[in-house]
């Protein structure tokens, strides 16, 4: 399988950077995700044979980590944070309200691939709770009516 | 080599054990109970399980005995108030998802999780909430996983990837949606040898073969030897109502410890298999029919009777044998799955009753020219004598370095590829191949020598130091690697720094190659020992008892005037002084019709031949499981119990003596051994003795390898048949022509006894690696 | 004379001593059962011939976990195992028992085997009259053993031996 130049840059700084092979699995993985937007099988088995794996032990270090997915998420992957500080200032109703709003369940995608919705622990943003998270952005202290200007936007920044 | 000690103290108790035990292995040393599920010995450490915990002085926490290794002056408690609730907290975690079905559970009665919670548990649980449930799934048709029952130890993804070298098996997500996973999504494609089933310590993991047929304190347990391929694994057989129900080796005794693969462990069933033959056939015009023991022996013997009796008219009157044509007289074909007590009677039957040398077997490897060649090499150098150069299959775990030559060991020897790995990852042994294929033990090797078809002498030759093999050897070999000068020496280099290597060679190594190998051995630095590659249960055996054209047992040649006294004063018979003819020249002979009767026993010569073209060629007599090729081609078929049904001793292809021991009887069958005293008595010949014990006995005076002490081998274990003390050199056999080829059985095939074998034929991975075929 | 009158009443007074147990015994709620006549009268914890038992859905409650032929001290009850297939579903566990049996030339109605199930499924009924001519009879199968089918409607037709009251639900009237 062929990856991007770019990637192939990356993954090659990453072989380098540690001593024992495997250690670089989850960078790579990350790394080729970003890519890809989610990881195939060909992905899996190539990442594999880089690092002298089998593709079960790659599989299993996926299924250990949400934020490895298998499936291609939305062109927004929206994560909701429902950990402590979050919880305590809403965070439990915005993502009820975005599951409604949406008609999504957590980990589903919707028909136009526009959008895919996550139910996340502590990002990092308590803060400003409740905060979500947009692909690699953050957007903080939310409302459900906030919320769902957020998704305007976003829905008319595809047109 | 006793390491540095260091003084523990544990439950009041002085323990000195040796630096760098682990707290648990200690504890249990000395008697002192620590629970444990995921800790393994000889497996990587998990720490999953919490059930090990032990309180350790100056440690704020309780800690894991199983990963704390044993320091100066430590102080360990197991049996304070503190470890017993931690202990009791763990089983009712354990309790939380397991259902309690053990009723139905096959593991019910020897479940490790039964027992621990009876011993360490608490009687009730704070749980009210649901179990979670998820449905049985069949991954393959010897393997079932039931995943709430799995309580993650990862034994099994262990055993899986560090044992076996598979890695079949993995975990899969996280927390307390975590499971065990196939590695094919819903099924598995492995080996299916079924030690993840063995060491799950709750049914999680069941066998399809086993799966709901008993319990375990309803079946009673014979240990015995497996009869499919040349390791000898002890395969304990759980037996209910003379039906085989498993077989496995939870003990760990014998030389495989706790390790089968899947003939061991599940290829019993062609015990039962229905075209089993129950009854003797006689060839009534084209057809064999069914008919008693008794007319079918009386036949047999009426006809070598007369055979015998024309033979020895003809040999009185040579004028006759001139004019006539010349007749080979009586052929045996022996097994290589039969006892050696049977071996050597049936070729102490063909030699004295029958009168002839044309005895042999198949031969899958060339141990004749190994014992010789070690003869002669300890003639040479006698310090070399004084080490047995033989060694045991367990040696291979603690040498230091291995060099295998030829051979597939993770097809065809399973347990030596399970050694062997062991080796390198226990003992960091450094494993050295020259092979002409890029086998699987390649993933654990440490110098690899690629080279094309058939140059294994090359190698050899290259490695003696013999620059023209150099030559032979470089480029590109069909295995897609590119051999150079550099690789080469860089290999030979390397091997000659060793100082204690195991040489392991298959049927690539025959004959004067044998001399070849023993001598390039024998150059190395250090000790050097060998061990030869045969297919099945008792390859060794039957070439050890003179099942060959040119050897009488123990190897002394059939030429050899003094050889041939002593044993004719002992069997009190005069013995034919030429040598016979190989299995091929036997067949070939007889499809001239130049046999005047063939008697094959335990053993299918005619394999992939079509049976039509022998049929009246000669008198046919085979005595067998099944009907196959040569039988079908036979004029009276005898019905014989298998390994698993009957007694007596086989030896391993690495010279180890063990005990079969009698598990079930079919209805209709006799041993062998019976089979050739009923024959004998009927031509009115006494053949002594007619007990497998009694049979033992005279080995053990006319072969003097096998004159070892027999405590052992009686009580279940193994011993080296071979001289302690090394070899005397011995005369120089006559030249045969047999031919000396491995039937190179994969995982899931056992020479012609595979067929009948319905869980080898059920495994899908048996279309995936095709058998080779002969070569 | 008055020894005459004297023996009269001692004849009387020892005749009604005599009787008075008899007189008395007649006013009393018989205890003799008129057994082959009527049926015995048995107490609810009454050991008589095993009964297999069935679930509600009429599935039978034996798993085959063979703890009732381990508790056995007499060794007397035998049983192989088979799976639950989709198509015939006999017990609601994963496995059922294909055959069940209890000779009883050994039986010896301890009751251990009730006390060892852990389904329930064996428990003591109340039939007794087990006396053959022939040994091989006295073997019973699982057929013969099993509770019938309607376990509601005792009176149902058909073999008298399988609509006997079932064990400890059954009251003793």
């Amino acid at each position: 399988m062929q990856f991007t130049p770019q990637l192939e840059d990356k993954l090659k700084k990453l072989m380098r950077n540690y001593p024992i092979k495997r250690s670089a699995l989850i960078p790579m993985l990350l790394f080729a995700q970003d890519e890809q937007g989610f990881l195939s099988q060909e992905t899996i088995a190539e990442i594999a044979g880089r690092l002298e794996l089998t593709v079960p032990q790659v599989e299993e270090t996926i299924s250990y980590y949400s934020m490895l997915r298998k499936k291609p998420a939305g062109k927004y992957h929206l994560q909701v944070c429902t950990n402590i500080s979050c919880l305590l200032r809403g965070g439990e109703e915005l993502f009820e309200h975005a599951r409604k709003k949406l008609r999504l369940a957590p980990g589903e995608t919707t028909p136009d691939n526009l959008f895919s919705l996550e139910e996340v622990e502590c990002i990092g943003a308590c803060a400003w709770a409740p905060a979500i998270q947009v692909n690699y952005q953050f957007h903080h202290e939310l409302t459900p009516e906030r919320f769902d200007q957020l998704i305007r936007e976003l829905e008319r920044s595809r047109t | 080599m006793m390491g540095e000690t260091v003084k523990i103290r544990v439950d009041d108790r002085e323990l000195e054990v040796q630096r760098g035990t682990l707290l648990i292995e200690a504890c249990r040393a000395a008697g002192i109970e620590v629970p444990s599920f995921c800790y393994y010995p000889g497996l990587s450490l998990q720490a999953a399980c919490r059930m090990c915990l032990v309180e350790i002085e100056k440690a704020p926490k309780l800690q894991t005995a199983c990963t704390v290794p044993v320091t100066e002056g430590m102080i360990v408690r197991s049996n304070t108030e503190q470890v017993t609730q931690a202990r009791r907290s763990m089983l009712e975690f354990l309790l939380g998802n397991h259902p309690l079905d053990c009723p139905v559970c096959d593991k019910g009665g020897e479940c490790e999780l039964q027992d621990m919670v009876f011993r360490y548990g608490a009687s009730e649980s704070r749980y009210g909430e649901a179990k979670r449930h998820v449905e049985e799934q069949q991954w393959s048709p010897v393997v079932y996983f039931d995943a709430p029952r799995c309580i993650l130890c990862y034994r099994c993804v262990r055993v899986c990837d560090e044992g076996m070298g598979v890695g079949a098996l993995s975990v899969v997500n996280r927390g307390v949606h975590t499971e065990i996973a196939p590695n094919h999504g819903d099924h598995l494609e492995c080996e299916e040898c079924g030690m993840c089933i063995d060491i799950c310590p709750v049914g999680a993991l069941t066998s399809g073969a086993y799966r709901y047929k008993a319990r375990p304190w309803e079946m009673q347990y014979t240990s015995t030897i497996c009869t499919h391929c040349g390791d000898g694994c002890k395969t304990t057989l759980s037996v209910r109502n003379n039906k085989i129900l498993r077989g496995n080796n939870r003990d760990r005794s014998g030389i495989n410890g706790e390790f089968l693969c899947i003939k061991g462990r599940y290829a019993y069933d062609f015990v039962e298999h229905p075209s089993r033959l129950r009854q003797p056939l006689i060839r009534r015009g084209r057809e064999l029919v069914e008919t008693t023991w008794e007319e079918a022996i009386g036949t047999v013997a009426a006809k070598w009777s007369e055979i015998l009796a024309r033979r020895n008219k003809a040999a009185n009157n040579t004028l006759a044998e001139t004019s006539e044509k010349r007749s080979e007289g009586f052929g045996v074909i022996g097994s290589n799955h039969t006892t050696n007590e049977e071996n050597y009677l049936l070729q102490k039957f063909a030699r004295t009753v029958l009168q002839t040398n044309h005895v042999d077997h198949h031969r899958t490897a060339d141990y004749a020219a190994l014992i010789h060649a070690l003869a002669n090499e300890s003639a040479e150098q006698p310090s070399q004598a004084q080490r047995p150069p033989l060694a045991r299959s367990k040696d291979i775990v603690g040498a230091s370095a291995i060099l295998l030559v030829g051979n597939n060991p993770t097809e065809q020897h399973p347990l030596i590829a399970w050694n062997i790995r062991e080796a390198c990852r226990l003992n960091g042994a450094r494993l050295y191949i020259i092979h002409s294929r890029r086998i699987p033990l390649l993933r654990q090797s440490h110098r690899f020598l690629p080279l094309g078809l058939g140059h294994e002498a090359d190698a050899l030759r290259h490695l003696c130091g013999e620059p023209e093999a150099t030559q032979a050897l470089l480029g590109e070999t069909p295995s897609g690697d590119n051999v150079t000068a550099d690789l080469l020496n860089d290999f030979r280099n390397r091997l000659q720094e060793e100082k204690d290597v195991i040489v392991v060679f298959g049927d690539e190594i025959t004959g004067p190659d044998v001399s070849l190998l023993i001598r390039m051995g024998s150059r190395l630095s250090g000790q050097t020992r060998y061990i030869a590659l045969g297919d099945y249960s008792n390859s060794r055996g039957a070439s050890d008892m003179g099942l060959l054209p040119h050897l009488l047992p123990g190897y002394r040649p059939v030429g050899d005037a003094a050889a041939r006294a002593f044993f004719e004063d002992r069997w009190k018979s005069p013995i034919p002084a030429t040598v016979g003819l190989s299995v091929d020249d036997m067949v070939a002979a007889t499809l001239q019709g130049g046999m005047d009767a063939l008697y094959v026993v335990g053993a299918n010569p005619l394999k992939g031949r079509n049976p039509e073209d022998f049929c009246g060629k000669t008198f046919l007599v085979v005595q067998d499981l099944f009907l196959q090729e040569t039988a079908q081609a036979a004029d009276v078929v005898l019905p014989a119990a298998s390994a698993y049904e009957k007694s007596g001793t086989v030896t391993n292809t690495c010279g180890e003596l063990q005990r079969l021991r009698k598990a079930v009887g079919v209805l209709g069958t006799r041993t062998d051994l019976q089979i050739f005293a009923s024959l004998a008595a009927a031509m009115g010949a006494t053949l002594h003795p007619s007990q497998p014990e009694e049979a033992l006995e005279e080995i053990r005076q006319m072969v003097p390898e096998y004159n070892i002490p027999l405590a052992n081998v009686l009580a279940g274990g193994a011993e080296a048949v071979l001289n302690p003390n090394g070899f005397k050199p011995l005369a120089a056999p006559a030249e045969t022509s047999g031919r000396v080829y491995s039937a190179q059985d994969t995982l899931f095939t056992s020479g012609t006894l595979g067929r009948f074998s319905n869980i080898l034929n059920l495994v899908p991975e048996r279309n995936i690696r095709k058998e080779p075929g002969p070569a | 004379m008055a020894s005459i009158l004297g023996g009269i009443v001692e004849t009387v007074a020892a005749l009604a001593s005599g009787f008075k147990v008899t007189f008395r015994q007649m006013f009393r709620p018989t205890v003799t059962e008129n057994y082959p006549d009527e049926a015995p009268n048995f107490q609810n914890r009454f050991r008589g011939l095993h009964v297999l038992q069935r679930d509600e859905a009429g599935l039978e409650k034996c798993v085959a976990c063979f703890l009732c032929s381990a508790a056995c001290p007499s060794n007397c009850i035998y049983i192989e195992a088979a799976d639950n297939t989709a198509e015939q579903q006999i017990s609601a566990g994963e496995r059922y028992a294909s055959v069940y049996n209890i000779d009883y030339n050994r039986c010896i109605f301890c009751g251990y085997c009730v006390e060892a199930c852990p389904t329930d499924a064996i428990t003591h009924g109340h039939e007794f009259e087990l006396a053959s001519y022939n040994v091989t009879d006295l073997i019973y199968r699982k057929e013969r053993l099993l509770a019938q089918k309607t376990t509601t409607d005792q009176t149902a037709a058909g073999d008298p031996a399988l609509s006997m009251p079932s064990g400890r639900n059954q009251s003793a009237s």
